[in-house]
């Protein structure tokens, strides 16, 4: 009786565990994703903070500027991943003169992001490039929504991440 | 008064070397050529593997500077309007070297980490024609994120087109 009443409870436990216990490579996107434009979006500053989706086959930005890029003019979509200082800006800057190496450990914390690039033609038929930074998990279900919406990408599906360069010095390419 | 007469005349001889060789060097200086537009092709990099993003900012972050170097035709790749440009460069640009380093490596050690990025860039006419061909070294050494090394690249390489191209309006 007591060994049913183990099991029972285990099974419980395990339950809610599954229920509680968030799985980060599934992670959902319903709405827009908060991002950073990097760097190439036209009429966005660079480094600017603002909110990305995807609706009626237009990838849209929503910041101080907004921008939409039509999901038909994007030559390719790729999404890798980084990570950035856990305490950035002006704090993680003044940290560095921090006493007995404090900035420095500091600098030890760091959050795993997701890039997603986006090559896109103007109507001139002028390539641009988009890079966006967004947390982990979202990079890739925005890069499906984009391919179901007409968007190109020369390797669907494929979420390898680009680069790990934050985290582990690789060795250096030379012709 | 004989030897401070000869020291007056030696003095003015060194001062009128010394003025003029400037001049000189300034005419042996090879002519700027003439580009009234520029048109920038996609960074290559066939043979080294590296991240979208950072092919992505070396073509982003060279427009830019090209623009901020007084180039007012800037034209991207695949862009309609240069065809009918006169006096075009087209800007290619080959990675031929690339070494990811870590920003955590830069921030807790200063001096390990660097990232570096070795582009080789071919200013060509239209028709192929080579007119200068450079390598052009990124790098970012103490501060920042990986893909600053981009931005240092676009300085530098807006610098050689500038120092080696006159565009109207602009010597």
């Amino acid at each position: 009786m007591t060994f049913r009443g183990a099991a029972v409870l285990v099974g419980v436990a395990s339950l809610l565990a599954g229920l509680v216990i968030p799985v980060g490579s599934t992670q959902q996107v319903s709405g827009p994703v908060k991002v950073i434009q990097v760097t190439g979006l036209a009429g966005v500053k660079d480094k600017a903070k603002g909110t990305l989706n995807v609706e009626n086959g237009r990838l849209r930005f929503h910041g101080k500027a907004s921008s939409e890029v039509s999901a038909a003019s994007i030559q390719d979509v790729v999404t890798g991943a980084d990570s950035q200082r856990a305490v950035g800006g002006t704090i993680g800057m003044m940290s560095m003169a921090a006493p007995y190496g404090g900035g420095r450990v500091l600098s030890l914390f760091r959050t795993k992001i997701d890039i997603l690039t986006v090559l896109y033609r103007d109507a001139d038929g002028g390539l641009h490039g988009a890079i966006f930074t967004m947390p982990v998990g979202t990079a890739d279900v925005i890069k499906k929504q984009l391919v179901a919406q007409g968007a190109h990408a020369t390797a669907t599906g494929d979420s390898t991440p680009a680069t790990t360069s934050s985290t582990s010095p690789s060795k250096e390419q030379k012709q | 008064m004989k030897r401070i007469l000869d020291a007056g005349i030696k003095l003015s001889l060194f001062t009128l070397i010394f003025s003029a060789s400037p001049l000189l060097a300034q005419n042996n200086k090879a002519a700027k050529i003439k580009a009234a537009a520029l048109q920038v092709d996609m960074i290559e990099s066939d043979e080294i593997k590296l991240p979208a993003e950072f092919q992505v900012a070396l073509y982003e972050n060279l427009i830019r500077q090209l623009e901020k170097n007084g180039f007012s035709h800037v034209y991207r790749d695949g862009d309609r309007n240069a065809a009918s440009a006169a006096d075009l460069v087209v800007l290619h640009s080959t990675v031929r070297g690339f070494k990811a380093g870590s920003e955590r490596a830069r921030q807790v050690t200063t001096v390990s980490g660097a990232t570096s990025i070795t582009v080789h860039c071919q200013f060509t006419s239209p028709d192929g024609t080579s007119l200068l061909e450079q390598d052009v070294i990124g790098k970012v050494r103490f501060f920042g994120g990986n893909l600053k090394a981009t931005y240092d690249f676009a300085k530098r390489a807006a610098r050689v087109a500038n120092e080696n191209f006159s565009t109207p309006g602009r010597e």
